[in-house]
């Protein structure tokens, strides 16, 4: 019986001990949190300076882009290193993938590097909100940059986000050289098109348009742009703030008779991971490929590039890259630098590569874009830009729109299901 | 003897007391936060107020049970039914397959060999095992697919992983392979061990394999029997970086497991009460396994 008191005592003892040492780590990382309160920065920054001397500060540097994108932006870190004399290390993680772990790691005071980026400005803003970014307000004046771009990453008035360079969803790519060969033009009105497809699936003996997948982006990316060319970029907005349902009569019916037609006879391909797809559909296995203007550095030659959109197509859409820096950073005048450098002077480096990007800092001129992009930018110049559906939704609803879609590429019969699970699994607020 | 029992305790305190920081309090912590109870001073991690809200939630979302789906056959059927769907599947054709193998490559010159290269899938990261699933079951590069090929069955070729009626399917015949070295190894251990000589007299009294196999082998291996079943149910349930990497749940929901719907109320929605939830319900279902299995194995010894 003693014993038993005794090893009874004990445990409570090491619970006590234990519970204490979880609250001192809980209240640890709250004094972490309160001690490194939110900088407002009032005074724009002038142009990156040398560091003071010192040690030398490496900032890391999070990103998206791998392979033929990184070393595009490599170039813009680089002339930042030459500079300021301030090493960068650059780290991949998708948006997809930062967006999983740097949240676990602000609530514990940490971040995965100095400046993040990411598409996802809703994802910016959120945390902002949260209070684990820098608010940004005032660093570079909002006024030189594309109209509304700002919009995504700004919480309770305060700006957690800047704009780097931009990318547009314009419509279907194609080889100029194939289409030669077999004596095919870009469609002018529906029925071409879908005469064309036709056409085009006879000649392959399968699909002509390739589908990309990785986590399911891309396909939602073409669905939206079958809802942009038959709703209008006003029906892209409505649902994207919730006016309108994907039930809707009118969204509905956009599914039901332009797309899931297309899906049944074949024209569209399974979901392929996307860097695969452009390797078969740039070496003939598929002729259409729906994708964003980066492809355009991704190909052995741009010049026999081709784009089209579903003829009538009046909107296009864009989004941009997200600069924004976490307030664990233990470099924050060097990181509000860099950011400032990318979101201005680095724009202009960035567009003169093969990244397939266009400015969004406005005092960037065509002539500074690659000389592909140029003709791009023109084209894409015609259209009214409207963010992307998903992008501007965010959360888990982000996913689950991708995921459905994967659905509905597969079976396209169960069109009714998804648009129902789109309609309640949308954010209220 | 007072004080010698204290000495020992002493002994024991530094682990229970790791045990009660590092398992303990972080269960009971996660449990507590399920009911929107917040135990860590400061972090706020819940500001709604003590209640079963989460548990509706949960078992009201289509996510977590999707009755039509099971009525219908269909899927998505929810992450609870794709977990019991993967045990039901998994579970038997490992472990027969394990044993099986076992016994073959018992008296099979060069089975170390052919054993470390069953192993392999144990060895290989689970990330790898996904992406190598993908890739497996993929129509135009996948292995799957081109043995389907060969064999005539063309009506079965197409890339599994993104239709919903063979991704679940897809996931669960990969982790048989990369699963499959553990049981083959835990088997083989316990085949070494059953005395040589039980086997000759049964030989010399006339007994054909089967018999042996039945009423011998399979009896004295009860044992690892236990562990490769209870090993797999958990491996089963708490089945995770094989379904990130290859489906991440998908299409539509059709491949998606509790700890991936965990994972995504932590990660993507940071609703750490819902995610705390999952996790519960999750440990509530392995517990009774871990329970009867640790019963078993004291009452073995």
């Amino acid at each position: 019986m003693a014993e038993t008191t005794k090893l009874v005592i004990a445990i409570i003892i090491a619970l006590i001990v234990g519970i204490g040492i979880g609250y001192a780590a809980g209240m640890g990382a709250v004094q972490t949190v309160t001690t490194t309160t939110t900088v407002t920065v009032t005074t724009p920054v002038t142009t990156p300076s040398p560091s003071p001397v010192g040690p030398p500060v490496t900032l890391t540097v999070v990103g998206p882009w791998s392979g033929g994108e990184m070393e595009a932006f490599m170039e813009v870190l680089k002339a930042f290193e030459e500079q300021t004399g301030i090493k960068i290390e650059y780290r991949i993680y998708r948006a997809e993938d930062l967006a999983s772990v740097a949240p676990p790691q602000f609530e514990a005071g940490m971040a995965p590097g100095d400046v993040l980026i990411t598409p996802w400005g809703w994802w910016i803003a959120e945390m902002g909100k949260k209070g684990h970014l820098i608010d940004l307000t005032g660093l570079v004046d909002e006024n030189e940059y594309v109209s509304g771009i700002f919009d995504p990453v700004k919480a309770e008035g305060k700006v957690y986000g800047l704009p780097f360079t931009a990318w547009a969803k314009p419509g279907f790519w194609y080889r100029k050289s194939f289409f030669e060969q077999h004596g095919l033009k870009p469609p002018e009105t529906w029925d071409e098109f879908v005469s064309l497809l036709s056409e085009l699936k006879g000649i392959l003996g399968g699909p002509p348009i390739v589908t990309g997948d990785g986590v399911g982006w891309p396909v939602g990316d073409a669905a939206e742009h079958f809802i942009i060319a038959f709703g209008g970029p006003e029906l892209q907005l409505k649902l994207i703030n919730g006016e309108v349902k994907f039930t809707d009569p009118e969204v509905k019916s956009i599914f039901e008779e332009k797309l899931v037609p297309l899906l049944k006879e074949g024209y569209f391909s399974e979901p392929i991971e996307w860097t695969r797809a452009v390797e078969l559909w740039w070496k003939g296995d598929y002729a259409l490929y729906f994708m964003g203007t980066w492809i355009t550095g991704m190909v052995e030659d741009p010049d026999d590039l081709g784009i089209f959109p579903i003829p009538g197509t009046k909107g296009v859409v864009m989004g941009t890259d997200y600069i924004c820096i976490p307030k664990y950073t233990k470099h924050l005048e060097e990181a509000k630098m860099l950011a400032k450098f990318l979101a201005t002077e680095g724009q202009r480096i960035h567009v003169g590569t093969k990244a397939g990007k266009f400015a969004t800092w406005l005092k960037v001129g065509i002539e500074d874009h690659w000389a592909p992009m140029q003709g791009v930018y023109k084209f894409v110049k015609e259209m009214q830009p409207v963010p992307d559906l998903d992008d501007a939704v965010g959360g888990k609803w982000q996913t689950l729109f991708w995921d459905q879609m994967k659905l509905l590429w597969v079976e396209p019969d169960r069109l009714d299901e998804i648009l129902t699970t789109l309609d309640e699994n949308f954010p209220s607020e | 003897m007072g004080a010698m029992r204290l000495e020992k305790l002493s002994f024991l305190l530094p682990a229970l007391l790791l045990i009660f920081i590092m398992v303990i309090y972080p269960i009971l912590a996660t449990i507590l936060l399920s009911f929107n109870i917040d135990i860590v001073v400061g972090a706020k991690v819940s500001d709604k107020p003590p209640s079963l809200e989460n548990y509706f939630k949960a078992f009201s979302s289509k996510e977590l049970l999707n009755w039509k789906g099971v009525e219908t056959g269909t899927f998505p059927m929810g992450a609870l039914i794709h977990n019991a769907l993967w045990v039901a599947i998994h579970l038997p054709i490992t472990t027969m397959l394990g044993l099986l193998l076992a016994v073959l490559l018992q008296n099979v010159k060069g089975a170390s060999i052919i054993r470390s290269l069953i192993f392999l899938g144990m060895v290989v990261p689970m990330i790898v095992g996904g992406l190598l699933i993908a890739f497996s079951f993929d129509k135009d590069i996948g292995i799957v697919n081109f043995l389907l090929n060969t064999l005539g069955l063309k009506m079965f070729v197409k890339t599994w992983t993104t239709y919903p009626d063979t991704a679940l399917f897809a996931l669960i015949l990969g982790s048989v392979w990369l699963w499959t070295g553990f049981s083959v190894v835990t088997y083989s251990a316990g085949l070494a061990s059953i005395p040589k000589e039980i086997i000759e007299a049964a030989l010399i009294d006339g007994a054909k394999f089967r018999t042996i196999l039945f009423k011998i082998i399979i009896p004295l291996l009860k044992p690892v029997t236990v562990a490769v079943v209870a090993m797999t149910i958990i491996w089963d349930l708490k089945i995770f970086d094989i379904v990130y990497v290859a489906t991440r749940g998908g299409p539509g929901g059709a491949s998606m497991v509790l700890s991936i719907l965990m994972w995504d109320y932590f990660a993507r929605v940071t609703d750490y009460t819902m995610s705390a939830t999952i996790a519960t319900i999750l440990t509530f279902i392995i517990l009774p396994i871990a329970i009867i299995w640790v019963k078993l194995v004291m009452r073995g010894r």
